[in-house]
């Protein structure tokens, strides 16, 4: 909402913020301004010269010589305009005074003539185009008086941000009840040039519809339309504004059109209510109803759009046709313009809720649309109308013809609402007599009175109606009048709350700590996807990039390593933890949303060294990481190669390991990533990953029940075997572990080998075997015996031999 | 004779002590314990001058005397060698070390965790809720109408069913209160998402942490001092914070909270930064408790939202949201 501080002062007497000041207090009062423009600036140094006499420069045909009368006695000015007169009013810079842009004005002599100032065009002090001759100024002045306060510039327009319950603030008299320290009281219209009393002029009150001056007014919908006053004017002459209409609209952020309409647009600024003029001889029948719009029906509006109506929107309609969508958006075939001479001047209240709907509905939002659907205060409806109909015939001419009608079926009443002030105390934590309460909400308007033991009726005025009809709205209004930082900041004992903390956090914090550990860096993507990589789509996307739900993590994770690759960092080492969406099994179910955490690494397993070569990452990088994710996240989980045809599709199908926990399906995978997919530079290496979905509500882990540290010393033993490469490893592995025994303390495989000395199509693994016992040395023989067992039982199993 | 053998002991270890090499100790080693010369052998030999009844006490001072010098040079000789063994190092130890990749944690997650440390230590836990939820949580349990202009669709990212993606973390707040019984004391971070295009300030998924509480006693002095107490704990002591009256549907009274930033320098210099809007605060509105069956007359609650990506973005430095997102290593590394 812009607002022109002098007219918020013009409707509040007595007001003697300093803009800045006004400022504060607006945002302490919860509507910050955004920005304060001084509308003078850069005048500062100018003022009003009376040209006393004009008479031709002595070396110069094209110059005049001029004496100026400023804000020092008369001095000689050398001016080229040729519209300068004996007798009339300019901006005038005398010696040493700044104009806009920086220009100093000194004493020159032009074509041997002192010159002592300057008189100004309205280009030179950035006030408008015009640069034929000086800005001649209309009216009465005081020589020398300063110019920015004779062209109603010594003003500052406050760009104020207003929430979306203050429909009140949306005018200046609602900003100017704010800031008057006496509030609503000190509020008036003030009265313009030519302002004629229309108290004569009776209103003539209607249940639903009235018929006056050859014109009848009806409402067929009172929830759409509550009310609609109407005034026919006749003989008015459309053209442009009197200046201080016109200055007035532009100080206040809005741009001038013909009198008729800036005259609406004041009322509307300056009370809140928003009226539009109809030229009435394009009503057809002369008739206007307010009521919902039909089937198939369509208007053309002011924008120049034609616009189909849904049926139910809100429209005025004559006889025949829509003629104006209510509160929204007039109709561009009444419109006035500049043949109009008899107008129907409309002032309604629409409700919030229709106008809403209806300007959704057209996708449009007009400063009427804004206002209505923020509540205008239903109790102005009469003072707006008579205030704009006046200013109308003041700026237009013509006259009333008949009285004002009112149709109104149902007239407001003020809701009184009961207020405890232990409530107020309860809720705010700072105690409130009854006196304070009354005191802090008069000034807004409230009616506050006594209702017994700790309870006050409060009567809410009309500007209030749509947001404080609770008990509650009235303390949160207690409270923003004593000023929130009034209130103290003391901590009080709590009690502990009855919500555990989540386990998924936990798991979260604990994965990313053993990730970071892992020297992976945490990042974070939308989970929004191209549709390649989502299951379920969004109705409202805003770029096919973004219109599905990520159906997986490591999608946007490798997108990420792909750039971090093309912008030359090689080594990518990245891991994430964030939600992904797979499609509900049934029609219009939740789709079914999990936590998952990602992983995609490329480059060295480590910084160079001058030690040795940094080994690449591959597959069993990532293998480390799966199972150090599945070690957080599932009690007993492990890898397993991922069966054939199940390996997601980002992996190589013959590289990719399944996290397995329990019977279930996998609930991870990992492995070396195909390239063909992705956009790689040729220099880059083999990519990896590993995706697990978290649990949804993780088993909190038992305590580490402590195993006895061994006192004995443990034997040692190396195998070798040598076995077709198409048996798995695990097959050699798993038999030899089963037939160690109880005696058994860990397995390690620390060596493959495929040389050529083996016959082809074979391999060699290496393997050794810590035997020990807790309660005693392990003689020889119980580990030759153990040794024997193994040989035993491998050969037995995969029928694997050991090597030489 | 025996004067005789402290005087020499004392000569020797002085000349010991001060010898620089090994050259220097084999002559002062010749010089008192050669065989056919030394100071000591000569003693030793001068024994069979004395009579038989001082011979014992000045044989065993000059067997103490030969022992101490052999044990002195010795010592000696081994420090010589320990410090030449320094001059001239085996390893060069200006090479960098054998280094691993350091990890790092995101900064928005940084911030995250911090806030959450934070209000851990003020009685709360950390709740959680779907992203994808529905207009009643998301809107209507909140108060909002659909029709309301805080509800606006051009907003809020929608799926074919109906369903919605959170615009706010504030359906946690129906879901936690749905569950448990007060008091209720949480935090949930959680990602949101808005209808917003990508630019300095906007991106359509961001992080955000609501805070809630509910109980008997609750009131809008206690969250103005929690947040204000979180506030200093945040950015330090000297941090002061400002409520505004602002509106939200599912709080009334509703709060700004802004932020300003003192930072006092070590040399007792002190810089106040502008105010920041933070967060927004404020009492639950009994419509909300209604719509959970909580009982308003019995329970107030207050309830607050802020952006963890804000918070990074003043605490890094970091002029452009979208910076956080592109997740470039040579960014991320930077948090290790």
């Amino acid at each position: 909402m812009k607002v022109s501080y002098r007219w918020v002062r013009d409707v509040a007497p007595g007001l003697e913020l300093a803009p800045a000041e006004a400022a504060q207090l607006l945002a302490a009062r919860g509507a910050p301004v955004e920005e304060a423009i001084d509308l003078g600036a850069g005048l500062c140094d100018l003022v009003v010269g009376k040209v006393l006499e004009v008479g031709p420069h002595p070396g110069a045909d094209r110059l005049l010589l001029c004496q100026v009368l400023g804000s020092e006695g008369p001095v000689p000015v050398v001016c080229g305009a040729p519209n300068v007169q004996a007798g009339a009013y300019y901006p005038f810079a005398s010696i040493g005074a700044a104009v806009p842009g920086g220009l100093r004005i000194g004493r020159r002599k032009i074509r041997g003539v002192y010159s002592e100032g300057m008189l100004c065009s309205e280009r030179e002090l950035g006030l408008g185009e015009d640069h034929d001759g000086v800005m001649a100024l209309s009216g009465e002045f005081a020589p020398g008086e300063p110019l920015a306060a004779a062209l109603g510039l010594d003003d500052t327009r406050l760009d104020i941000e207003v929430t979306p319950n203050r429909g009140d603030l949306l005018s200046h008299i609602g900003i100017a009840r704010e800031l008057h320290p006496s509030g609503q009281s000190s509020l008036r219209l003030p009265p313009f040039p030519g302002d004629a009393d229309l108290d004569g002029v009776s209103t003539v009150r209607a249940g639903d519809s009235y018929q006056s001056a050859g014109v009848r007014v009806a409402i067929e919908d009172p929830e759409l339309c509550p009310r609609y006053m109407a005034a026919v004017l006749r003989g008015v002459a459309v053209g442009p504004s009197p200046r201080w209409l016109a200055d007035r609209l532009r100080a206040a952020g809005a741009r001038p059109v013909c009198n008729v309409v800036d005259a609406t647009n004041y009322v509307m600024l300056e009370i809140g209510q928003p009226l539009h003029a109809f030229d009435l001889s394009a009503l057809r029948s002369g008739s206007i109803a307010a009521g919902p719009a039909r089937h198939g029906e369509s208007i053309a509006t002011l924008d120049g759009e034609v616009r189909s109506l849904h049926e139910g929107m809100l429209v005025i309609r004559d006889s025949e046709r829509p003629v104006a969508v209510g509160g929204v958006i007039g109709g561009i075939d009444t419109q006035v313009s500049a043949s109009t001479v008899d107008i129907l001047l409309e002032c309604a209240l629409f409700g919030p809720a229709g106008v809403r709907a209806t300007r959704k509905g057209l996708g449009i939002s007009t400063d009427a649309s804004y206002r209505f659907e923020r509540g205008v205060d239903p109790t102005i409806t009469e003072t707006a109308i008579r205030r704009a109909a006046a200013l109308v015939l003041a700026v237009a001419g013509g006259e009333i013809d008949g009285g004002i009608v009112d149709v109104n079926p149902s007239p407001w009443l003020a809701p009184t609402v009961a207020l405890r002030p232990s409530r107020v105390g309860r809720v705010l934590g700072v105690g409130f007599a009854p006196a304070e309460i009354s005191e802090l909400l008069a000034p807004l308007g409230y009616g506050v009175e006594s209702g017994g033991a700790d309870q006050l009726d409060v009567s809410v005025p009309g500007h209030r109606s749509y947001d404080t009809l609770r008990e509650v709205d009235l303390i949160e209004e207690v409270a923003r009048m004593r000023g929130y930082d009034t209130f103290p900041d003391e901590l009080s004992r709590f009690l502990p709350g009855t919500v555990p903390d989540h386990p998924l956090f936990r798991l979260e914090d604990a994965v990313r700590a053993a990730l970071v550990a892992e020297g992976l860096s945490e990042a974070q993507t939308p989970a929004l996807a191209p549709p390649e990589h989502g299951d379920v789509p969004l109705r409202n996307p805003m770029t096919r990039e973004e219109s599905f739900l990520r159906r997986d993590r490591l999608s946007g994770l490798l997108g990420h390593l792909e750039r971090n690759l093309a912008r030359g960092v090689r080594d990518v080492r990245l891991f994430e933890i964030g939600a992904a969406f797979r499609a509900a099994a049934g029609e219009g179910a939740a789709p079914r949303e999990s936590a998952r955490v990602a992983v995609a690494m490329t480059g060295r397993t480590a910084p160079l060294h001058w030690s040795g070569m940094a080994e690449a990452f591959d597959l069993f990088d990532a293998a480390r990481v799966l199972e150090l994710i599945g070690r957080e996240a599932y009690d007993g989980a492990r890898l397993l190669p991922a069966p054939i045809g199940s390996a997601p599709p980002a992996y190589l199908p013959d590289r990719c390991l399944a996290l397995v926990a329990g019977e279930a399906d996998p609930v991870g995978w990992g492995g070396e990533i195909d390239p063909a997919p992705l956009n790689l530079p040729r220099w880059a290496g083999a990519v990896v990953g590993a995706e697990v979905e978290l649990p949804e509500s993780p088993s909190v882990r038992p305590a580490v029940a402590v195993r006895e540290v061994p006192a004995h010393p443990a034997s040692e033993r190396d195998f070798a075997f040598a076995f077709p490469a198409d048996v798995p490893a695990s097959e050699v592995i798993d038999a030899a572990r089963r037939a160690a025994g109880e005696l058994l303390e860990a397995l390690e495989v620390f060596d493959l080998y495929e040389g050529s000395d083996l016959p082809e199509g074979t391999r060699s693994l290496a393997i050794r075997l810590r035997f020990r016992s807790l309660e005693r040395t392990l003689t020889e023989r119980e580990v030759r015996e153990a040794c024997r067992r193994v040989l035993g039982r491998v050969k037995e199993e995969t029928g694997v031999e050991p090597r030489g | 004779m025996i004067d005789e053998a402290s005087r020499l002991e004392a000569d020797a270890l002085a000349a010991i002590a001060q010898a620089e090499d090994h050259a220097e100790l084999e002559r002062i080693r010749t010089l008192y314990l050669g065989r056919r010369d030394g100071l000591v052998s000569e003693l030793l030999r001068g024994l069979g001058r004395l009579s038989p009844e001082n011979r014992p006490a000045a044989g065993a001072a000059a067997n103490a005397l030969k022992v101490a010098v052999a044990a002195a040079l010795e010592g000696r000789g081994a420090e010589l060698e320990a410090s030449a063994a320094l001059a001239r190092p085996t390893v060069d130890l200006t090479l960098p070390p054998r280094r691993r990749w350091r990890g790092s944690v995101h900064p928005v997650s940084r911030a995250i965790a911090d806030v959450w440390a934070i209000f851990r230590s003020l009685g709360f836990t950390r709740a959680r809720g779907p992203e994808v939820d529905t207009e009643w949580y998301n809107f209507v349990a909140l108060n909002t109408p659909l029709d309301h202009p805080a509800a606006d669709e051009q907003d809020t990212l929608y799926l074919a069913s109906g369903m919605l993606l959170r615009s706010h973390t504030s359906p946690v707040q129906i879901r936690t209160m749905e569950e448990y019984t007060p008091p209720i004391r949480i935090i949930a971070p959680g990602m949101v998402y808005r209808r917003d295009s990508y630019d300095a300030t906007h991106t359509p998924a961001f992080a955000q942490i609501e805070g809630l509480v509910v109980d008997e006693s609750a009131t809008f002095v206690d969250l103005k001092a929690t947040l204000a107490e979180f506030a200093r704990r945040f950015w330090g002591p000297a941090a002061q914070v400002r409520f505004r009256p602002s509106f939200f549907p599912f709080t009334e009274p509703s709060a700004e909270v802004d932020v300003k930033r003192v930072i006092e320098h070590s040399d007792g210099r002190r810089e106040e930064k502008d105010w920041i809007e933070i967060m927004g605060a404020g009492m639950v509105d009994p419509a909300v408790l209604e719509n959970v069956g909580y009982d308003p007359e019995r329970y107030t609650g207050w309830a607050f939202g802020m952006g963890p990506a804000r918070v990074a973005m003043l605490r890094h430095g970091v002029a452009d949201l979208r910076t956080f997102y592109e997740n470039d290593m040579r960014f991320l590394a930077q948090f290790a």
